[in-house]
């Protein structure tokens, strides 16, 4: 049964190199340009050997960008991964504490993260009618929560035995500086996630999950299962951003983590994944990202206030949503007159 | 018998059982310890808990129209820390000014973020996110980097705290007369009910005529006016402004408190009296919980537990309430 | 002269960016009728309804009301001038009461407050007057479809509207639910007000309209009475061709039994359902509008979940728990409503197709764009989709071709019993035929197919052994040859009393 009028249906896709230039991803690769220029201008010690040297303490939160990028293409959030972040770093401690082997302290908040990750998982995967939003901000309050509880009233930890952790500060010389290897780390990490949110039949079945639910589900997508492994994972990542938070902090407070949840987020929308659902790629979070640890490095030597670094990335995140809006009905609007 | 189903309805509303469990968590603390059972206990919680029981009202307004505002805490820090340093330095002298000045800044926020969602439709989460952030960083450039305003500076401004009008606390009186204002809002005011439909549809509320971006831009206007209000609210309890403040909480318990409450967060459904239960049940734990033994540093987690349990017995209730309704069915 | 008509559009014209919604188009509604307007989908009629009642400003054109010239600069002005609109789409709150449903945006008010005795009063006379049996505190969401289309009507009369427009009423009805409808309309039109009916119809056009107005790709075709009109000159005013055969069934030899479903019950939707269908047959599903035919094909294809029964296929008993299991099975399901369970919208058509079997087509875990695109542009031109290319999103499409999509996505799969719910509800004339074409192919290959549908005509058309369900459970089932319309309609409708007490009280 071929088709009867003859029409053919182009399957050619359109060059895309003029379309590469002109995406949100063009447009980041310059504000990272430019965060670099301003920041090499602004701070006199702005060069790439302090840049390696400061960036490990803000490149944690970049694992957590990762994954947060695959729930707001699904179209949800989790709230909960900076309370996630201090209960894996007080476990962290304690474990380290008692003397074993650093493996195990790897292992064990690996673990704590991945359950926090699963008991959200589980929650949101059974309840499918509940909003994100809500079960997430109760299991954030529960485990910063739990944190309290074993840090006691004291409300902070020190670990004791830091060789470990040692290990994660490592820095390898390349002859232009030393690089940490949390950079390699967040690199490789983010490089394979983008891969598989891009190009992957998981990362296609996310963006239709995201994008409509119910349509994914006729399709023989399943939507829980997927939704079960990206809670999951996004709880192990929580795990991996507190074991580097430790080994540059070597301690845990009842504060640890606050807000890591709103930075992640903050990355990835800046980054051009949109919080509704379906919409962006990893490529433009990395970029986002980085661009936004550059600015905090660079303002930091200058000993800026870390409360105006917020400021500028608060008023960069509004911005970079509400401009393309406003541009859109101003150009809608010019079209009418 | 149509008073009987008014009657049904009554005892089947979520509000009727949130006053159930507020008189048995009443009950059973009392019971245990017979001092929580006394006016000026009760009044020391509402008193305790203003800041979170009048932002409630304004959550309440967001939330019924399907948003969320986790700036409200920043522009009471931004707000409450204005006056103070007004206070310090300004030669503020004025309680009612103080307010005024306080409300003013809380209501510029708002109408700002209201601004940025319903104009350039940005998502509620992300722009108050943005909010959070630029209204926090303000309140510590307003303080020059972390300044305190401590009771020395404050002058006579405390004194609304813990003064008191007909044997009231002023500050049980601020929220009694919030709640009053907006059941009456919500209810009987046509305004009031344009929330709901723009919550409950925004498409009919649009096609009907109903300005749905500007009830948008009111409920975070209104929420505004209220953060600015419990900013001066705040001060004058604690007789301090400090930037920080209520950083570490934002606007979680608010919220905690509203869904507890009943409301919706997909919009459309809450009520002024379920915001009322809610918060009490939020601002009874802290207090129950020495009463009973249980040492203070559990209460976070109990109030994170408490919000999953009630959301998720919520969903099994409704499941079956479905399931029942089906099988009913005749075929 | 002008008085002769109560609303007289003259001239309309609409443009949305790109495309002429309306080009110069006329209307003239007489006191007192129902005036049915008709056309295929995108000929412009909810564009048009939606230029009465202000909601969109038309660029061209004069609207006349009593012969006079007026401009609505927004829908509060025409429901100031007493045009009121019954959409589509329920325009209700869910959230709200049913008195407060029907008087938003114009409430009874007194000092500034809302009266909700008298709004309370004032909603149940105009139920009462339509005979409808809630109250008006009643939660507008806990009603049924046709109980909400009734507030939407009483929020109309509530306005004192003189003209009354009727979107796609009988849309989402039963068929005593449309006979209510009926009613209230006669009611409406008895006590002067004039009604525009939409529908898709022609039995609506038949039982109310007096004149029926044509609309043909955004143009105006022509007025006519309905006494001296055919519905094949209809179908041709509509389509501006004759189809000469809407449904091609081919003969085809029916062969082993594909799928055979054995008392499947599903709590609250569907009770002891068994069928089988055969290689090559069309099997017609069919009753009233909720009397669980979707419920149970869903359940089939592991959708949903169904309480108890059994399900062979081949004559082996299959586990089918999630629609996944089915498609791996060759159980193809395409679901009744396009926009939202069978496409994504935003979506290039390529993708939408692909989408079920992106895993047979990766390369390990990596998908196969070029064979992708491949294979979209295969199915997508194998079935005639009106497309310029592969890669424009789903919702550029109009209803019909949206549906060929649907059908390239099954395509895609390994099938061996194809399930079309509704496939033609919303799509014009000219695509049916093509999509009736399709189906008829696809039994001539060979697969089973079980068509679940509404149009009496379309199963008599298409279908060779009708199963006709009523209120969850399967009430006949009936040989292609031996069947008339009665004999459906009699299996379809509820005997006896109906028995509406018991979930109620």
């Amino acid at each position: 049964m071929a088709g009867k009028s003859g029409r053919t249906i182009n399957n050619v896709p359109e060059s895309s190199v003029k379309r590469m230039i002109l995406s949100w991803e063009g447009i980041l690769v310059l504000v990272l340009i430019g965060v670099n220029i301003f920041c090499a201008f602004f701070s006199d010690v702005y060069n790439v050997a302090n840049l390696l040297r400061q960036m490990p303490y803000y490149l944690a939160e970049m694992f957590l960008m990762i994954i947060m990028a695959f729930i707001l293409v699904m179209g949800e959030i989790d709230i909960s991964v900076g309370a996630t972040v201090c209960l894996c770093a007080t476990v962290s401690c304690i474990v380290c504490n008692t003397g074993a082997p650093f493996i195990v302290v790897i292992l064990a908040t690996l673990v704590t993260g991945t359950l926090c990750g699963a008991l959200n998982a589980l929650i949101l995967t059974i309840f499918t009618e509940l909003p994100p939003m809500i079960v997430t901000l109760a299991t954030q309050i529960i485990f910063r929560g739990i944190a309290e509880i074993v840090l006691g009233s004291g409300g902070s930890i020190s670990a004791s035995n830091t060789q470990g952790f040692k290990i994660l500060s490592t820095k390898i010389n390349l002859g232009f500086g030393k690089v940490p290897i949390i950079l390699f780390l967040v690199l490789i990490i983010g490089i394979i996630f983008a891969v598989i949110l891009g190009k992957s039949t998981f990362g296609r079945r996310v963006y239709a999950v995201g994008t409509n639910r119910l349509a994914a589900h006729y399709s023989g997508i399943h939507v829980q299962k997927i939704r079960f492994i990206i809670y999951t994972m996004m709880g192990t990542a929580a795990a991996i951003c507190a074991l580097f938070y430790v080994s540059s902090s070597y301690g845990a407070n009842t504060t640890t983590g606050n807000g890591y949840e709103m930075d992640a987020i903050a990355m990835a929308v800046f980054g051009g994944i949109s919080s509704t659902g379906g919409k962006g790629n990893l490529a433009g979070g990395i970029l986002s990202a980085f661009a936004i640890v550059c600015l905090r490095v660079g303002l930091g030597q200058k000993n800026v206030h870390a409360q105006v670094v917020l400021l500028i990335v608060g008023a960069l995140l509004v911005a970079a949503v509400a401009l393309p809006n406003i541009i859109g009905s101003l150009r809608r609007a010019v079209k009418k007159s | 018998m149509k008073q009987k189903s008014t009657l049904k309805k009554l005892l089947g509303s979520r509000e009727f059982l949130l006053l159930v469990i507020v008189i048995a968590m009443f009950l059973i603390v009392s019971a245990i310890n017979p001092a929580f059972f006394s006016f000026k206990a009760i009044s020391d919680m509402m008193k305790n808990n203003a800041v979170t029981m009048v932002m409630a009202l304004g959550m309440l307004c967001v939330m019924l129209v399907g948003g969320i505002d986790i700036s409200c805490m920043s522009a009471l820090a931004l707000a409450a820390m204005s006056i103070g340093m007004l206070f310090k330095y300004g030669g503020l002298t004025s309680t009612i000014l103080a307010f005024l000045i306080a409300t003013a800044i809380g209501t510029a926020c708002g109408f700002v973020v209201g601004l940025i969602i319903s104009r350039a439709d940005v998502p509620p989460i992300i722009a108050t996110m943005g909010f959070m952030y630029i209204w926090r960083a303000l309140g510590y450039l307003v303080s020059f980097g972390g300044e305190w305003a401590g009771a020395n500076v404050l002058g006579t401004f405390p004194n609304f705290g813990t003064g008191s009008l007909l044997g009231l606390n002023n500050l049980v009186w601020v929220i009694i007369i919030a709640y009053v204002i907006f059941f009456i809002f919500m209810k009987w005011f046509r305004l009031g009910r344009k929330i709901y439909a723009v919550g409950s549809n925004p498409e009919a509320a649009q096609v009907s005529g109903i300005n749905v971006r500007n009830i948008k831009l009111l409920v975070y206007t209104i929420m505004g006016v209220l953060s600015g209000l419990s900013g001066a609210l705040y001060v004058a309890t604690y007789a301090s402004a400090q930037p920080n403040m209520n950083e570490t909480t934002g606007a979680m318990d608010i919220i905690a408190a509203c869904v507890i409450g009943g409301v919706s967060m997909s919009g459309g459904r809450g009520t002024v009296i379920g915001v009322l239960l809610g918060s009490f049940i939020m601002a009874m734990i802290p207090k129950a919980l020495p009463l009973l033994h249980i040492d203070a540093l559990w209460q976070n987690t109990i109030k994170g537990v408490l919000i999953l349990v009630v959301v998720v017995v919520n969903a099994v209730l409704q499941r079956v309430a479905d399931r029942n309704a089906l099988s009913r069915r005749e075929m | 002269m002008a008085e002769e008509y109560v609303l007289e559009l003259k001239g309309i014209t609409k443009i949305f960016p790109g495309v002429k919604a309306l080009n110069r188009v006329q209307f003239q509604l007489k006191p007192g009728e129902v005036h049915a307007l008709m056309g295929e989908n995108g000929a412009g009629k909810s564009t048009f309804i939606k230029v009465i009642t202000g909601v969109h400003k038309a660029e061209e054109g004069e609207m006349y009301l009593y012969g006079k010239k007026v401009d609505f600069k927004g829908p509060k002005d025409a429901q100031e001038a007493g045009i009121a609109a019954v959409y589509q789409h329920a325009t209700s709150y869910p959230d709200l009461t049913v008195a407060e449903n029907i008087f938003m945006g114009h409430e009874i008010i007194k000092h500034g407050m809302i009266q909700w005795k008298t709004m309370n009063e004032e909603a149940n006379k105009l139920l009462k007057r339509m005979h409808a049996e809630f109250d008006a505190t009643a939660e507008m969401g806990t009603l049924s479809v046709a109980e909400q289309q009734m507030v939407e009507i009483a929020k109309a009369l509530s306005t004192n509207a003189r003209i009354i427009i009727l979107d796609e009423p009988t849309a989402s009805l039963t068929k005593s639910e449309s006979e209510e409808l009926y009613r209230i309309v006669d009611q409406l039109r008895e006590s002067g007000v004039s009604v525009i009916f939409i529908s898709h119809r022609f039995e609506d056009m038949y039982r109310l309209a007096s004149r029926v107005t044509v609309f043909r790709d955004s143009q105006y075709i022509g007025t006519y009475n309905v006494d001296g009109i055919t519905n094949a000159d209809l179908i041709k005013a509509m389509v501006g061709r004759e189809i000469t055969d809407l449904f091609p069934k081919p003969q085809v030899q029916i062969g082993k039994e594909m799928l055979r479903v054995e008392h499947l019950s599903r709590t609250g939707y569907f009770k002891d359902v068994s069928f089988e269908v055969h290689a090559g047959e069309i099997l017609g599903f069919t009753g009233l509008v909720g009397a669980g035919r979707t419920e149970v094909v869903e359940a089939v294809c592991g959708v949903t979940h169904p309480d108890s029964g059994k399900v062979y296929l081949e004559g082996k008993e299959v586990n089918i728990k999630q629609p996944s299991d089915a498609m791996d099975l060759g159980i193809i399901l395409l679901p009744e409503d396009r926009q939202k369970e069978g496409l994504i919208m935003s979506w290039g058509l390529g993708r939408n197709v692909t989408l079920p079997v992106i895993s047979k087509l990766a390369n390990g875990f990596f998908n196969n764009e070029p064979k992708e695109r491949e294979l979209s542009k295969d199915l997508l031109e194998e079935v005639d989709t009106k497309a310029v290319d592969i890669f424009q999103p789903a919702s550029s499409l109009s209803g019909g071709n949206q549906q060929k999509v649907v059908v390239a996505k099954a395509l895609a799969q390994e099938m061996k019993v194809v399930i079309m719910d509704e496939p033609t509800k919303g799509v014009d004339v000219g695509a049916k035929a093509e999509i009736y074409s399709i189906m008829g192919d696809l039994a001539k290959q060979g697969y089973a197919i079980i068509l679940i549908s509404s149009e009496m005509p379309e199963i008599l058309g298409m279908a060779d052994r009708i199963l006709v369900m009523c209120n969850g459970r399967k009430t006949g089932e009936l040989n292609n040859d031996e069947v008339t319309q009665e004999m459906i309609l009699e299996l379809a409708m509820e005997k006896g009393t109906t028995t509406k007490g018991g979930a109620a009280s």
